[in-house]
């Protein structure tokens, strides 16, 4: 390992560090009121004070993403499969789904929380709303990315669509999967995030958008920015888990997971 | 009897592009049988009319009983599968024709080494150099025991030294084998080289403009390239490429 990929390590941690000492310097210096912008040992102090608030909101939030999470790779792949299958499915189809993708969930949310009596229920929906589209496009591009020399050789040989599809197709789309996975697991915790703002404090769930909601009603600002810290720091472990993953499975044969240094 | 016979055959593209009219040509038992032409003649249009990869839009294929499932393809790229290895990847047609497991094993790891190949069973295609890529996939097609090889240009990329080495190890398993080899090429010497006939073609529509039997020793090395025959042989298909060429424009 060399000293260039030693510092490349270190940069965003020095940054990291350079920014929250100037934040503490700024909030003490200035004498800012806590209720306008705590400083970030106070807020490390009231993570740790409130955790028995804080840590059960964390994993209703996660329950929900990665259910949605679940949902949408499962759903995502399956209609993949079926427009990869047939052009008119995918003509008659994709529209709806380009629908679903690019109204704000901010405005669907309300609707869904009324016509959708459970509330967790009407959580999931709205994650997996924003969450399903990347794997379902990915996922389509991936399965029509197959190389047509390889097409060719399995007709060749008398392959039939199911050889064709587990031994050709499945593993030509993955890398495009895993990529849309990624980005799904991000919008999978937005999604639910803003479906907990929406629901707001009336709701019967207690994620952590619903404690930032009460900590803001109670102008309980250190609190509102531990729970910040937690959404983020869960939104980073799930980019950087699905990332291992990816390289996990792409192993030794694609681009994307060789160390080009090594 | 022909393995193949084409007869009367054309095609035509649904863009209205008219590769092919009118080829006819009897591909015979045992024989290294080359199509020479320049590029976009349609040779590789033939080769894949031969294999049953596209339809002919006039005139048709016949192909001995027997020969389909039979025949062996290898493609201007290796077009090998990334996400396995190489042994996996030489075990793919027989996987498809559903030769047992072992046995496919086995006919994959003797064709690995017979293109100079063991001990890269575990090697993923990225791993290999470009030359090796290409000798995966002739294995591959070896290893399903093809009666007939079509080669589409398989190392029209590489450097001239590999493909010297490639053109001798072609030539050693097809006398080895004893199959029959449809190779496309645009370069006369490895023709001449490699085939006991040439098919010289010409372009827009393609089609057959002399076919001539290649008259060398069988027992062919680097001293044949350099030989009074070899040259002899090559300018008398420089003169029919020269004049297919000339009444082609």
């Amino acid at each position: 390992m060399g000293l260039g990929r030693l510092l490349g390590a270190a940069a965003p941690v020095i940054v990291g560090v350079f920014f929250v000492a100037g934040w503490e310097a700024l909030v003490r210096i200035g004498q800012i009121p806590v209720y306008i912008l705590p400083g970030p040992i106070l807020i490390a102090q009231t993570l740790v004070a409130d955790w028995g608030t804080l840590w059960p909101s964390l994993v209703v939030t996660l329950k929900i993403t990665f259910a949605a999470l679940g949902v949408a790779t499962v759903g995502g792949v399956a209609l993949a499969l079926l427009f990869a299958s047939s052009r008119w499915v995918e003509r008659a189809l994709f529209p709806y789904a380009v629908i679903l993708q690019v109204t704000p969930l901010v405005a669907i949310a309300p609707l869904l929380l009324i016509y959708i009596t459970d509330v967790n229920v009407a959580l999931l929906v709205c994650a997996w709303i924003v969450a399903f589209f990347p794997v379902l496009s990915n996922t389509t591009l991936g399965l029509r990315s197959a190389d047509p020399g390889l097409l060719e050789l399995f007709r060749l040989y008398g392959a039939g669509p199911w050889s064709t599809l587990f031994l050709l197709r499945l593993p030509s789309a993955l890398p495009y999967f895993l990529g849309g996975l990624r980005i799904a697991g991000g919008l999978a915790l937005i999604g639910a995030v803003v479906a907990e703002f929406t629901a707001g404090t009336g709701g019967t769930a207690s994620g952590l958008a619903f404690r930032i909601l009460e900590a803001g009603y109670r102008l309980n600002i250190p609190r509102m920015f531990a729970a910040l810290f937690l959404i983020s720091g869960a939104g980073i472990a799930i980019f950087a888990g699905l990332g291992l993953v990816s390289r996990l499975v792409l192993g030794r044969w694609h681009d994307s997971a060789i160390d080009r240094d090594a | 009897m022909a393995l193949v016979s084409l007869s009367g055959l054309g095609k035509t593209f649904p863009s209205g592009t008219r590769a092919l009219g009118g080829i006819d040509l009897d591909i015979r038992e045992g024989e290294f049988l080359s199509l020479l032409g320049p590029s976009g003649c349609g040779k590789s249009t033939v080769l894949r009319l031969i294999a049953g990869l596209v339809p002919p839009s006039e005139g048709s294929v016949a192909r001995m009983a027997g020969l389909e499932g039979a025949m062996g393809f290898v493609f201007q790229e290796p077009t090998l599968m990334p996400w396995t290895s190489v042994l996996k990847n030489v075990m793919l047609p027989m996987r498809l024709s559903r030769v047992p497991r072992a046995e496919a094993e086995g006919r994959a790891l003797e064709a690995l080494a017979r293109v100079g190949l063991k001990g890269f069973e575990g090697a993923y295609p990225r791993e290999l150099s470009g030359g090796m890529k290409m000798r995966v996939s002739i294995a591959r097609a070896l290893a399903a025991r093809p009666r007939l090889l079509l080669l589409d240009e398989p190392f029209a990329a590489l450097d001239e030294i590999t493909r010297f080495r490639l053109n001798d190890d072609l030539r050693r398993l097809w006398r080895e084998a004893g199959w029959t080899v449809v190779f496309v090429t645009h370069s006369v010497f490895e023709s001449v080289y490699l085939s006991t006939r040439i098919a010289v073609m010409t372009g827009r529509p393609g089609r057959i403009a002399a076919v001539r039997d290649i008259d060398l020793d069988p027992e062919r090395n680097a001293d044949t390239r350099t030989s009074p025959a070899f040259g002899a042989e090559v300018r008398r298909l420089q003169a029919d490429l020269a004049a297919a060429m000339g009444d082609g424009l």
